[in-house]
């Protein structure tokens, strides 16, 4: 027919330009090639340094100071924790000076806790370096600092904004099961971002390990400050 | 694998009013371009079809045998053989009637023409509104799959607690085909409509420099009698 004749080779052709781009499109569709971005891990160099206690919890019915020996283990760990921080120096200074640098961060803590509380949601804090609570007095305190320290770490992508002079200070506070209840940054780096991931970091790792035992956990673990800073850049 | 969809699973995955869109687009596209090779066929036939008969009729043929030869085949006759055999039939009937004056004769014979013309011309231009149709609207059919998409993408992103790229991203993306559909069909039929405009307006211009000149031919004819 006239009509048929007409029109079915162009509908052939049209046809025949429609299946060409669909076989191009199927073929040749290959999003560029993505090369495998190699993310170099984020492991960040920490330091233990201080494991500070709540301020407000009064000692527990105050049982007998662990038997375990005091300043022996505390000075090669230490040593071992933090080997950026000019080591020896610091620590002894530390000890010294540990009980008034105790009263004075208190105070200035509580200052910026009621800052904070005005500011509702003010990160702050950024540093790779944990300070987990008070007098490292025994060894089994310091595994589990440890091990906290590690799974932070391990949880802590630092934005690329970090820089080396950041310092962030978290408080971190658990209940006896090891979970994380609450997170507060108590000191900004400055860096927003420096300071949520700080956060994230520790909300991340949800849980940790904690002593079994109730007042170790009680003196070491309710509640205690990290310290985060970045050391290992090199900007 | 994210960055490894194939644009078909992205047609596939597409919500139903995307895909309608998409199907409606794929339609409009496929019959516009049947069109413009209907027309590119049809109107190179007609060109070529106008240079031959001119040849014939220049070449000092008796316009009788002529118009006895498109008799034979009065079915396929078209472009200036329609215009000619109108023209040419009107005259001799008209001039075949008692009491005609050569002047009405060639009334009659300009009116049958301007009515064979306008025919012709209606045939050359078939379809070329449906192309002009989709040039002008597939863009916004497929903007609109766009928007739709998009605005789904972003309301299910409402749901989601943690809002990433990669979860809007596939949902743009399949959506954006829908544009560039539109795009695919409109291009092609805005240029074929152009084209076969200008291409139109060539030899309906042929048509009638074709007529005005048969017109004088048989002026002539008609007042020397």
């Amino acid at each position: 027919m006239h009509t048929l004749r007409d029109y079915s080779l162009p509908l052939l052709l049209a046809f025949g330009v429609h299946a060409a781009v669909a076989f191009t499109l199927s073929q040749g569709w290959k999003p560029p090639p993505m090369e495998p971005r190699v993310v170099a891990p984020n492991i960040v160099d920490a330091a233990l340094l201080v494991l500070e206690r709540p301020a407000p919890k009064p000692a527990p019915p105050a049982p007998p100071p662990p038997p375990a020996p005091k300043p022996q283990p505390e000075q090669p760990v230490a040593e071992v924790q933090k080997p950026k921080v000019d080591p020896l120096a610091e620590q002894r200074r530390e000890r010294e000076d540990a009980e008034r640098e105790r009263q004075r961060e208190e105070e200035a803590r509580k200052k910026r806790l009621e800052a904070l509380a005005e500011s509702a949601f003010e990160e702050e804090l950024a540093r790779e370096m944990m300070d987990l609570g008070e007098d490292t007095d025994d060894p089994a305190a310091l595994t589990y600092a440890d091990a906290i320290y590690r799974a932070v770490v391990a949880n802590w992508s630092r934005p690329p904004s970090a820089r080396n002079d950041m310092e962030a200070q978290l408080r971190v506070e658990l209940i006896p099961t090891g979970e994380v209840v609450s997170v507060t940054v108590i000191s900004s780096s400055g860096n927003n971002a420096f300071d949520r991931s700080a956060e994230a970091a520790v909300h991340k790792a949800r849980r940790f390990e904690v002593p079994p035992e109730t007042r170790l956990f009680e003196r070491h673990f309710r509640s205690f400050v990290l310290l985060f800073k970045p050391q290992d850049l090199l900007r | 694998m994210p960055q490894q969809i194939p644009i078909f699973d992205l047609i596939v995955n597409a919500s139903l009013l995307v895909q309608i869109v998409m199907a409606l687009l794929a339609a409009a596209s496929v019959i516009s371009w049947m069109m413009i090779f209907q027309r590119w066929f049809a109107l190179s036939r007609a060109h070529r079809q106008m240079e031959a008969f001119e040849d014939r009729f220049w070449s000092g043929v008796d316009l009788r045998e002529l118009y006895g030869e498109l008799q034979e085949d009065a079915d396929n006759l078209n472009g200036s053989e329609m215009i000619f055999a109108a023209g040419f039939r009107e005259y001799i009937r008209l001039s075949n009637q008692a009491g005609v004056d050569a002047d009405a004769v060639m009334q009659g014979v300009e009116r049958a023409m301007r009515v064979a013309r306008g025919r012709e011309e209606e045939t050359l231009e078939r379809h070329l509104g449906f192309l002009a149709t989709v040039g002008s609207t597939s863009p916004y059919v497929g903007l609109f799959g766009t928007v739709w998409g998009i605005m789904n993408s972003f309301r299910s992103l409402a749901n989601m607690s943690q809002a990433t790229l990669a979860s809007v991203a596939p949902g743009i993306s399949e959506a954006l085909i829908a544009t560039a559909m539109g795009l695919f069909a409109a291009i092609p039929a805005v240029i074929g409509y152009n084209r076969f405009t200008a291409r139109v307006d060539v030899l309906v211009k042929r048509y009638d420099t074709f007529a005005e000149e048969l017109t004088s031919i048989l002026y002539r004819a008609a007042h020397k009698t």
